[in-house]
């Protein structure tokens, strides 16, 4: 096996939201096929970081690259049409739309149509409700079926690279084991992930790497190995 | 003071003004949900599309009346391409759009005017329609049926691309939350141009049919069109288009019915009853009386 | 020294108007001092729309209210009986002199203002729009009719006229007034409101009560610029206090800069300049040579600069700064 092959990099990645900077040049790898993961306090500038990879955040310098092309500049929907998708923070399903519309505007991200059919199937393989729900409101969904629902979105896009905010924010903790073991399949199928979390224990030991965030720049990078390690985090945490 | 009324004849006539209220009310909703913007100048849409008709009288009458559509919706893109986007490039905040909105309709006030002159054009495609037929001695005019059956054609196809298509989706999507949307690869500036484009064709349609009735094209036409409108929209909810659509229809009905009601005496405050009536309404729902509670967020492109 | 430049920078320019309408013949001295009520009256608007970010579209009420009681009770009630006797009998038979017909017309500005604020306050963004709209219709609905309260939809006329220097006097208050609430604890809690509405909320301040009384003021100050109007035309219909009066004197705040009140002072005063000057020059204007414009000119070329200002520089000619404070 070769050197994993770089699908996203991001280089002195900066956000500043009317001058006020909240991210302050971040360098950060996502091999093809990686599980990375970004932890850190609140307001550390995670959510900036994904959203800047998006273009939706304003960042005065910096770049971010899929597989080596430049995404600055971009628009949001070209980022997400050149295959990054984004489950954000709080999920931003439609309520007010069906289950099934809801996955269906994930579509508007592919590429191609070509797949579609088994890509749909396999997401409701992943998460049954999404299939079973189908027609109902997706605002009448439980909390830990919206988030089921917005991975599920993301993934019908057919993304290279797949970014994750707080994806198990407000779930009960063998919903977060499944998930996690959701993650892993995903990766599996080759798309490659940044998750961004606040169980920092259970993420240091699911991910490949994680890198962890205070004000705005990256401390501490890592390993599953170290997940024991609480002193060096709590001390990133802190500083 | 209640004059002697025929109600048949008073509730046909409502109906079809609140049809054509229905049709603006659509209009000016759907931009509105896509970009949160309040077109002021989209009666001076259908002041451009009356006076292609009354410019095109003795025409073929189906080119006449598509040209009328051509122009109103190169208008409504134009009004999005020269004005509307590069302020929100520019970081507008939501006064200052509004503002511009009214700077752009009376732009084209103004144009009018000078292209056109003051004294007014007479449009005549349709008149025929305004001859009556009888039921149980109500006279109803041709252009009550055809504007209240175009009104529902219209409103049911504008149902239809947004409900059964995948871009209507995306414009629903967009009206909802329209950051998101983006994330998700909507195609914005697609979606807005689709939204002005449908926006144009309804405005186009009311020009054709208001005309019948209200066949004097003056500059200023587009103004009170407009103002009842968007008091309908409001008053409905504009977090919903059939609410939106359901609110003009409300004002349109209640002018109509009012307007045959009241006495001449009384009738010269009819427009403070109404105003009255909104006021009253938006204090107690305030997000309008078909919609519900949503704290709409301003997001912009 | 910067506090007395925001102010003086202002009145200088209203002094400088004032200076050249007294001295100039009779139908430019008109266009000046009518751009002289147009600061009043986009000052007046400035003290809320400025302040809170709210827009108002009912503040035409507010001039039109003053206007209205300060031209009636101005008039000759032997006039008065011969032209609008259906008037209320205090309206026929009151006469006072200018100062107090002023006092009288803020007091009317103020009244209808607490009166529409105290529900319409409660609302905000476009409900609030609508609702104020609504005020205006109504005003201009029962102005144009109900013969209790004026001529209807004939013209109100023969009001005595005040001079160029009288005038510039009322705009003076109306300005310093404005001033004075921004300074004011009051003024700065609105801003505070407008910047950060949680924020502002959560600190204790109640965005209602400081919205009212900043609709109080800037109706008292909108009423007293009416009666300037009144004094200034001599005559006055309800037409004139309709949408193009709400429309233009939005567009000379926003134009201006709507954050600042040197902004409404300069927004007012170019787009009054540009069209007079665009008015001559349809009737032929010297500047070098002979310029001659086709009628209806005018309005395009306002619209059009209108327009182009807005999406070149969204926050306005200004960018909303005071005078005196130009680097950022
Ligand atoms: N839209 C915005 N405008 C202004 N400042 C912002 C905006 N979004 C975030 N910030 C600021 O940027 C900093 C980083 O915020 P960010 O949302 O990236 O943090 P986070 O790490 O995702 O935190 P959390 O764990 O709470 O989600 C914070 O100080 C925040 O206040
Ligand atoms: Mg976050």
């Amino acid at each position: 096996m070769s050197e994993p092959e770089a699908a996203l990099e991001l280089e002195g990645l900066e956000v500043a939201y009317r001058g006020v900077p909240a991210v302050r040049g971040i360098d950060l790898t996502v091999g093809r096929g990686e599980i990375v993961g970004l932890v850190g306090p609140n307001g550390a500038g995670k959510s900036s970081t994904l959203h800047a990879i998006m273009g939706a955040a304003p960042s005065p310098r910096g770049d971010v690259r899929l597989y080596g092309r430049s995404l600055r500049g971009l628009s949001p929907e070209r980022v997400a049409r050149l295959g990054v998708a984004l489950v954000p923070e709080g999920r931003h399903i439609y309520s007010s739309l069906t289950v099934e519309e809801n996955l269906r505007l994930g579509y508007a991200a592919r590429r191609s149509h070509d797949g579609l059919d088994e890509d749909v199937a396999w997401v409701h393989a992943l998460f049954p409700v999404v299939h079973e729900f189908e027609s109902r409101k997706a605002g009448a969904l439980s909390g830990g079926q919206q988030q089921q629902l917005a991975i599920a979105r993301a993934l019908v896009a057919k993304p290279d690279v797949l970014l994750l905010d707080e994806p198990s924010l407000g779930l009960a903790p063998t919903i977060v084991e499944r998930l996690f073991e959701t993650l892993g399949e995903i990766r599996d199928r080759g798309v490659s992930i940044l998750l961004v979390e606040q169980r920092a224990q259970l993420t240091i030991a699911f991910a490949d790497r994680t890198h962890v965030i205070a004000n705005g720049a990256l401390k501490l990078t890592l390993g599953p190995q170290d997940a024991g390690d609480t002193a060096r985090l709590t001390a990133a945490y802190l500083s | 003071m209640l004059a002697a009324v025929n109600w048949g004849q008073a509730i046909a006539d409502a109906i079809a003004l609140g049809a054509l209220y229905g049709l603006v009310a659509v209009g000016i909703g759907l931009v509105f949900g896509v970009l949160r913007l309040v077109n002021f100048a989209y009666g001076e849409l259908i002041t451009a599309g009356a006076y292609v008709l009354a410019y095109t009288y003795g025409w073929p009458r189906p080119i006449s009346i598509l040209l009328c559509v051509g122009a109103v919706v190169a208008l409504a893109l134009a009004q999005e391409l020269v004005a509307f986007r590069p302020l929100r490039r520019g970081g507008a905040t939501p006064a200052t759009m509004l503002v511009a909105t009214f700077a752009v309709s009376f732009l084209l006030q103004a144009i009018y005017l000078l292209a056109f002159g003051s004294r007014g054009q007479i449009v005549g495609t349709l008149g025929r329609l305004n001859s009556a037929f009888t039921v149980d001695g109500v006279d109803i005019r041709w252009i009550l049926l055809v504007t209240v059956v175009t009104g529902l054609v219209l409103l049911g196809a504008t149902a239809a691309v947004l409900e059964r298509t995948s871009v209507g989706l995306h414009i629903r999507a967009a009206a909802t939350d329209f950051r998101t949307s983006r994330l998700l690869g909507v195609r914005a500036n697609r979606v807005i141009m689709l939204s002005f484009v449908i926006s144009g064709v309804l405005a186009a349609a009311v020009s054709v049919l208001y005309t019948v009735s209200n066949p004097l094209v003056q500059p200023t036409m587009g103004v009170p069109i407009t103002i009842f409108a968007l008091v309908g929209v409001v008053v409905g909810g504009m977090d919903r288009l059939w609410s939106a659509a359901l609110g003009g229809f409300a004002v349109g009905l209640v002018y109509g019915l009012f307007s045959d009601v009241m006495s001449s005496t009384s009738s010269v405050y009819l427009p403070a009853v109404v105003y009255g009536l909104v006021i009253v309404v938006l204090l107690l729902r305030p997000a309008g009386l078909f919609g519900a509670w949503r704290s709409a967020q301003v997001e912009r492109v | 020294m910067r506090r007395v430049l925001e102010l003086a920078g202002p009145i200088a320019l209203v002094a400088a108007t004032a200076a050249i309408a007294s001295g100039i013949s009779s139908a430019h001295q008109l266009e000046f001092e009518t751009a002289l009520v147009m600061v009043a009256i986009v000052v007046a608007l400035y003290v809320f729309v400025g302040n809170s970010g709210v827009i108002s579209f009912g503040h035409a009420s507010f001039v039109a209210a003053g206007a209205y009681l300060a031209g009636l009770v101005t008039l000759d009630p032997e006039t008065k009986n011969f032209t609008t006797p259906g008037l209320f009998h205090v309206l026929l038979h009151a006469q006072i002199g200018l100062v107090p017909s002023l006092a009288l017309a803020a007091a009317v500005g103020a009244a209808y203002a607490i009166v529409v604020g105290l529900p319409l306050m409660r609302l905000s963004g476009l409900p609030a729009g609508i609702a104020t709209f609504a005020v205006l219709g109504i005003t201009y609905d029962v102005l144009s009719y109900w013969g209790k309260i004026g001529p209807g939809v004939q013209t109100l006329s023969g009001v005595p006229e005040a001079s160029s220097w009288s005038i510039a006097a009322g705009v003076v208050i109306v300005i310093v007034a404005a001033y004075a609430y921004q300074r004011s604890r009051f003024g700065r809690m609105l801003r505070a409101t407008r910047e950060d509405p949680a924020a502002a909320r959560a600190s204790g301040i109640s965005i209602y009560r400081q919205r009212l009384l900043a609709f109080a003021l800037s109706g008292a100050l909108a009423g007293l610029a009416g009666g300037l109007y009144v004094h200034q035309l001599g005559i006055i219909t309800p037409e004139l206090f309709y949408l193009d009066l709400t429309f233009v004197t939005l567009a000379m705040l926003v134009f201006g800069g709507m954050g600042s009140l040197w902004g409404a002072v300069v927004g007012a005063l170019a787009i009054s300049a540009l069209n007079s000057f665009l008015g001559d020059a349809e009737n032929t204007v010297d500047v070098g040579f002979h310029l001659t414009l086709p009628n209806g000119t005018r309005l395009v070329t306002v619209g059009a600069v209108m327009a182009l200002v807005l999406i070149l520089k969204p926050s306005g000619l200004t960018g909303g700064r005071e005078f005196g404070r130009w680097r950022r």
